[in-house]
């Protein structure tokens, strides 16, 4: 998922850096409004801890597997702007320190995995879902594993749109071939975040904003 | 605690890790847009751009199978795009729907505009990551973190990328101490569902981690910690620093010239 420099062309390179860009700047200004400067040290650990989680890998099926992404496990457990923080400097750590993903692709890297795997989905898909299932235990965790499930499937989507629209791979074959994979991908990703959500629930429910008092968010 | 898998040589000693961090971002930054923007025709300046970097890494004395090894880690991304290469038409952009698989086939396995799909991404990515490399290996991670503040990239961005890296080690550490134990266990990952392991392994490396930003937040805190962090900077730019920068924008410039 972590596009390397040179997959893409110079539009799809300079639209998704203007979008993320976009993004940060509306992201920083809520998380300066919300937690203020002081709760840095909260998030730089968060982040560390995202990208070690990125480092267990879990099967798939027969000996091959996938990693986690976590863009929305972060949003549901810190709320979507801190969470676009975070897979930004997540993202930048692993370019510049691991040269993982490139660094003129890092705008799009924040775009796909940031933006559409973690606000939008965020947006479009957990706080819908959140209103219209019930306020239970088992409505709280379906919701999330279908949120982290669609984060993963539609980044990839994006991700094979973007390719295509560089003229790097064909979409006929490539957006099947990467849909399909990582649809599978996503079920892990979905039953690792309701775990994940599980476990925290049973210990400290104080830390999910949205499971302790879903009725104050808008 | 051993990990060296961030800058691992950024504590060599040469006329390189010497520069003033900033140099190696702007330059490094600028290296790479040019070669991005190249098209794939003007192989010589691919040649160029390939000899800046050989010279760079000679002179920096980092081990040429540290690299070679990194950039293993490029095969898939290339394999996904080879195996789809043979689909690119001729005459138009991969993007469209109405060219079906057969009649592209039908061009000739791999015709001339996949060609150059294939040699434009080989060519530029490897390209890139190798400048990556031989930027966070020249420099260390702090230091250069603070020349991208230098540079003002906003601080909020440095000062959560700084507390990353200084935690990243310890929560590894705490990583493989829990991958250890699970192992132990007799865990043999296989299938999907065994991925719950993993997923309580995440539960609980979450509630340390977030507990320890915490404590860390407090701690940091009660010692008068009002939101920003105070600057280490040692590096200062010398006469060789902009002579460097200098020659480094000018053979861009004039490959940039002969290339468009």
């Amino acid at each position: 998922m972590h596009i390397p420099d040179g997959f893409l062309d110079l539009k799809t390179t300079i639209t998704t850096a203007v979008a993320s860009a976009g993004g940060l700047g509306y992201g920083v200004k809520e998380i300066r409004r919300k937690l203020g400067d002081k709760h840095i040290p909260l998030l730089g650990v968060t982040a560390a801890f995202i990208f070690a989680a990125q480092m267990l890998n879990f099967p798939i099926a027969g000996g091959t597997s996938g990693h986690f992404l976590g863009a929305a496990l972060a949003a549901i457990l810190l709320g979507p702007w801190a969470s676009l923080l975070i897979i930004t400097v997540v993202l930048a750590v692993q370019c510049l320190g691991f040269a993982d993903g490139g660094i003129t692709a890092l705008g799009a890297n924040i775009f796909n995995m940031g933006i559409i795997g973690g606000v939008l989905t965020y947006y479009l898909i957990f706080l819908p879902l959140r209103k219209t299932l019930p306020k239970t235990k088992r409505g709280f965790l379906t919701t999330s594993a279908i949120t982290a499930w669609a984060s993963v499937f539609i980044a990839s989507i994006i991700v094979a749109l973007e390719l295509s629209i560089s003229g790097t791979s064909p979409l006929n074959v490539a957006l099947p071939a990467m849909a399909g994979v990582h649809a599978l991908i996503g079920i892990g990703e979905a039953i690792i975040t309701s775990v994940v959500l599980v476990g925290v629930i049973n210990i400290r429910p104080d830390l999910i904003r949205e499971y302790s008092k879903p009725e104050e968010e808008a | 605690m051993k990990h060296s898998f961030l800058d691992k040589y950024s504590s060599l000693n040469s006329f390189i890790h010497k520069l003033d961090p900033r140099v190696k971002i702007i330059t490094t930054l600028f290296f790479l847009i040019v070669v991005m923007t190249t098209s794939p025709i003007f192989l010589w300046a691919f040649l160029i751009y390939f000899l800046i970097e050989l010279i760079i890494l000679i002179i920096s004395k980092i081990p040429i199978l540290f690299i070679l090894k990194r950039l293993l880690m490029l095969i898939p991304f290339i394999l996904f795009i080879v195996i789809f290469a043979p689909f690119i038409s001729k005459n138009g952009y991969a993007g469209s729907y109405n060219l079906g698989i057969l009649r592209n086939l039908g061009d000739g396995f791999y015709n001339i505009n996949s060609v150059l799909v294939v040699m434009n991404v080989v060519l530029k990515s490897f390209l890139s990551i190798i400048a990556l490399i031989l930027l966070s290996s020249t420099s260390p991670f702090s230091q250069l973190l603070l020349g991208f503040r230098k540079l003002k990239v906003p601080s909020i961005f440095t000062n959560i990328a700084s507390f990353m890296y200084r935690y990243v080690f310890v929560i590894v550490d705490e990583v493989q101490r829990m991958v250890r134990a699970r192992n132990a266990r007799n865990y043999r990952g296989k299938w999907i569902w065994q991925s719950k392991v993993i997923g309580n392994m995440i539960a609980n490396l979450f509630l340390r981690s977030y507990e320890r930003g915490e404590r860390v937040y407090f701690a940091m805190l009660s010692r008068g910690y009002d939101g920003d962090l105070i600057l280490n900077y040692k590096y200062k730019m010398r006469w060789i620093d902009w002579l460097y920068l200098i020659i480094f924008s000018i053979i861009l410039v004039l490959t940039m010239f002969f290339t468009r």
